[in-house]
């Protein structure tokens, strides 16, 4: 049969070797039909056909097409690369796509320092990010190493963790940082003098300039624009932006709000604003929040909003059960009074906001759901899907209850590459460790989750944390809890349809099915076929969104 | 800039419904300075209407010359925003979110244009048992009061007498040395407007559990000496300030909180000393 309906300009379908929908009572298909950005059919061409579609578009016909990638925690800083350049340890794609190699040592890096500083008028500031010392068996980084690339030019390098920058002697003498400074977070040389080194935001802000430029970085477009292609190129269609102050200040609104509408800019973006203060100004951010989503667009959504409870796990600063960290200092704090979360989220919950949660420890993951059993006592609201995002070191205990509560869990499953055997060895010990992020648990209690790269944390892209979910193996070579492995039909889920659920925007995104977007990562190769082990060198050749295909910048 | 020139910042820590809000009502409503108030929550802050000139984003204006600023995300951008004002303030409050360590907060006083003034840790009498058990967050409480240069225990009123006692015990157990007074939101108001130091005119005396004594003139044959008059101070003064001339000409900024002293060399004109004591 062929449809009543008349074909429209800009039908399109789009043949391939495979179509992976994440629609279980449809898992794959080989074509699919567009119109007006969303899905018109899917399954095969002579059912696609039935619109009476003949614009057939065969381009990637020997590629596979996945329902789009969707990342539930991130952040728009992944785009500070296409501003500050990058000095990494690991070569990196920038987000215009040039590939920037790694720098490997003190020398290598004040090569690259003196050729940015070379093309710059004397006293404008060079300003570079990501150096990751961790790595470098060279003498540690001072000023005397910076000096040796400019006298003329303040230089600040910032480094990976954020907790760290280092300084040439320019900016020491710039802003008067002499032996003895007042300021905790001065690095001193034994002999006294200061090294360069500025210790954490506090003393990072004595370089006032270029510690400035760090800051307005965040709300600059071009970050915005960084953002949306390392995104795509990374094959994911809908980004979530966790955390950011458009509440707190109308440009950056404006700016999202007008940025993310243009036609280029090449991701669905999901802002959302972080609470900050107390309860008593919540009201008002409430009514802010609802007063932007009247503003929102096909391309930025405000789903949810986030609230950040504790640390890292890996910084000593996550809050962590009984008996605490197996070695270093334990630096656990909350980051709002317990007793205080459940006055902070009611009126959101009370509204129908969703409510994300960043809870690295145990100790905050328990003081989250037991908020969230408050808030429901009070006030029924089934749909909820509050989500403890991160919830590296939630226990089975907590699981269950989260579950029984109708909660989400947003797994940091990349931790147990990037820092597994950290954890085994110094934070947490080799038991809790292998029970970090764990799926398999997860999905015998029950408990709905996704997956995020929290980029530029850990670099964006879903093949790599469906890897990690996969095949749970460290840098060395070791499976840390190989019992909480799953398989590539859920972690795929986890990373598509499950995501754009926790978002509150499963009947948007995360699936191919008619009537939601045509959004779509385009792969050279099929997860489910490919050696396990391989599925994270799977080529991304781009993502289609809105039925729009969007080819990756990113060079090879 | 010059140490003279830089806006002295002071820390208000303490843990949740110690009472910080309700101190610094009352500094913004009784300021004979200008003051410059960093709160974390707008809403909290109850400034009457009538004082209220203008709202602009993350801050208000007083018509009395204070003003009052959102810390948002970053306070470092905060502090610049505050030096980029045409009538810069004369003292900077910053109120520490009820889980902060005042310590880490206080390391954003050193930004030039600044300097760190000291912290003035707030601590609840009815609660501050409890909280210090909590197995959540009695390690934050004890780093707040660790973190002080002047302990309050507030709410004295309000708790039974014993319990005050405990409270005394235990904030005097974490932090032996800080000096530690019992108070109401309207005296630490004032105490604390006297530690801050006022541009241009005397400190003022006008309340009832303490008293500030101006000596105009100190002088000491040398530091030997000065040391000695400053540790025979009864325990009753909980601060001393003031630059002091030797025998040799030579002069000294001094001092004391509590039972710490500090003397250390300086070109600034002999001003006497300031003694706060309690009544």
């Amino acid at each position: 049969m062929t449809s009543t309906q008349p074909p429209q300009p800009g039908d399109v379908i789009f043949t391939a070797r495979r179509i992976r929908t994440a629609n279980p009572s449809q898992p794959t298909a080989t074509a699919i039909a567009i119109r007006e950005g969303k899905v018109l059919s899917v399954g095969t061409l002579e059912d696609c056909q039935q619109w009476g579609i003949t614009n057939i578009d065969r381009q990637f016909e020997d590629k596979v097409l996945t329902a789009g990638f969707v990342e539930a925690h991130s952040h728009v800083m992944t785009g500070m690369y296409s501003t500050f350049p990058f000095v990494g340890w690991f070569g990196r794609h920038m987000p215009d796509g040039r590939w920037v190699d790694a720098v490997k040592s003190t020398d290598e890096l004040v090569e690259r320092l003196r050729t940015i500083a070379a093309e710059k008028e004397s006293g404008s500031p060079v300003v570079v990010a990501g150096f990751d010392p961790i790595y470098l068996d060279t003498e540690r980084l001072s000023c005397h190493h910076l000096d040796e690339a400019t006298t003329q030019h303040p230089i600040f390098v910032y480094h990976a963790s954020g907790h760290l920058a280092t300084v040439n002697s320019f900016v020491l003498n710039k802003y008067d940082i002499g032996p003895n400074h007042p300021a905790p977070g001065v690095g001193y040389h034994e002999d006294g003098q200061p090294n360069g080194e500025l210790r954490e935001p506090a003393a990072m802000a004595l370089a006032r300039d270029e510690f400035r430029l760090l800051g307005r970085v965040v709300f600059a477009p071009e970050t915005l624009n960084g953002f949306g292609q390392t995104m795509r190129n990374a094959g994911i269609t809908t980004a979530t932006d966790l955390g950011n102050v458009f509440h707190n200040n109308e440009e950056v609104l404006k700016t999202v709000l007008e940025t993310t509408e243009k036609e280029s800019f090449p991701v669905r973006m999901a802002s959302v604003p972080r609470i900050l203060g107390g309860p008593d100004g919540i009201d008002e951010m409430v009514s802010r929040v609802l007063t932007a989503r009247t503003q929102s667009h096909d391309k930025m959504h405000i789903p949810v909003v986030k609230m950040v409870l504790d640390g890292s796990i890996q910084g000593f600063t996550a809050v962590v059960n009984w008996p605490g960290y197996i070695t270093g200092e334990d630096h656990g704090l909350f980051l709002f009074p317990p007793e205080q979360v459940v006055d902070l989220l009611r009126p959101f919950h009370q509204a129908g906001v969703g409510i994300h949660c960043h809870c690295n420890g145990s100790s905050t993951s328990g003081v989250f759901i037991d908020a969230i059993e408050q808030l429901l006592r009070e006030h029924a609201w089934l749909d909820h899907r509050h989500t403890i995002t991160h919830a590296q070191l939630i226990t089975h205990a907590q699981m269950r209850k989260a579950k029984n509560l109708g909660m989400s869990a947003n797994f940091f499953v990349n931790h147990v590459w990037f820092w597994g055997e950290q954890h085994r060895d110094f934070t947490v010990g080799p038991d809790r460790a292998s029970a970090m992020n764990p799926c398999a648990t997860a999905d015998r209690i029950g408990l709905q989750y996704s997956f995020h790269t929290d980029s530029p944390v850990t670099p964006a892209g879903h093949l790599h944390t469906m890897w990690a979910a996969v095949n749970r193996v460290t840098p060395h070579g070791s499976v840390l809890g190989p019992n909480e492995r799953i398989e590539v039909d859920r972690a795929f889920h986890a990373v598509t349809i499950d995501a754009a659920y926790q978002l509150h925007m499963d009947h948007l995104v995360g699936s191919l099915e008619v009537g939601k977007y045509a959004d779509m990562t385009v792969l050279e190769q099929d997860p489910y076929e490919v050696d396990a082990m391989s599925i994270r060198d799977i080529q991304v050749w781009g993502t289609i969104l809105g039925g729009i295909p969007s080819k990756s910048t990113a060079q090879r | 800039m010059s140490q003279q020139a830089r806006i002295p910042v002071l820390v208000i820590g303490g843990y949740l419904g110690a009472g910080k809000t309700t101190l610094i009502n009352r500094m913004l409503s009784d300021a004979t300075q200008r003051i410059a108030v960093v709160v974390n929550d707008f809403g909290s802050v109850n400034i009457d209407a009538s004082l209220i000139r203008e709202r602009h984003n993350d801050t208000i204006e007083l018509t009395n010359g204070c003003i009052c600023c959102a810390v948002g995300e970053s306070l470092a951008d905060v502090l610049f925003t505050i030096l980029e004002r045409s009538e810069l303030p004369e003292v900077v409050i910053i109120e520490a979110s009820g889980v902060a360590n005042p310590a880490a907060v206080a390391a954003f006083a050193h930004i030039e244009g600044f300097h760190h003034l000291g912290n003035v840790v707030l601590v609840d009498a009815t609660h501050a048992l409890n909280t210090s058990d909590d197995p959540l967050v009695g390690r934050t409480f004890a780093l707040q009061v660790e973190a002080a240069h002047l302990l309050a225990i507030t709410k004295t009123d309000e708790a039974n007498e014993p319990i005050v006692e405990q409270v005394h015990d235990l904030v005097s157990s974490l932090a032996p040395t800080t000096p530690l007074v019992l108070t109401t939101s309207a005296t630490l108001s004032s105490l604390i407007m006297n530690l801050a130091p006022h541009a241009g005119s005397a400190i003022t005396d006008t309340h009832t559990e303490f008293s500030t004594t101006t000596l105009s003139h100190v002088s000491a044959q040398d530091e030997k000496q000065l040391l000695a008059f400053l540790q025979n101070f009864p325990s009753s003064v909980v601060r001393a300030k003031g630059v002091v001339e030797l025998a040799n000409g030579d002069r000294r900024l001094v001092q004391k909180v509590g039972s710490t002293i500090s003397i250390s060399q300086t070109e600034l004109p002999t001003t006497g000393m300031v003694l706060i004591s309690l009544k």
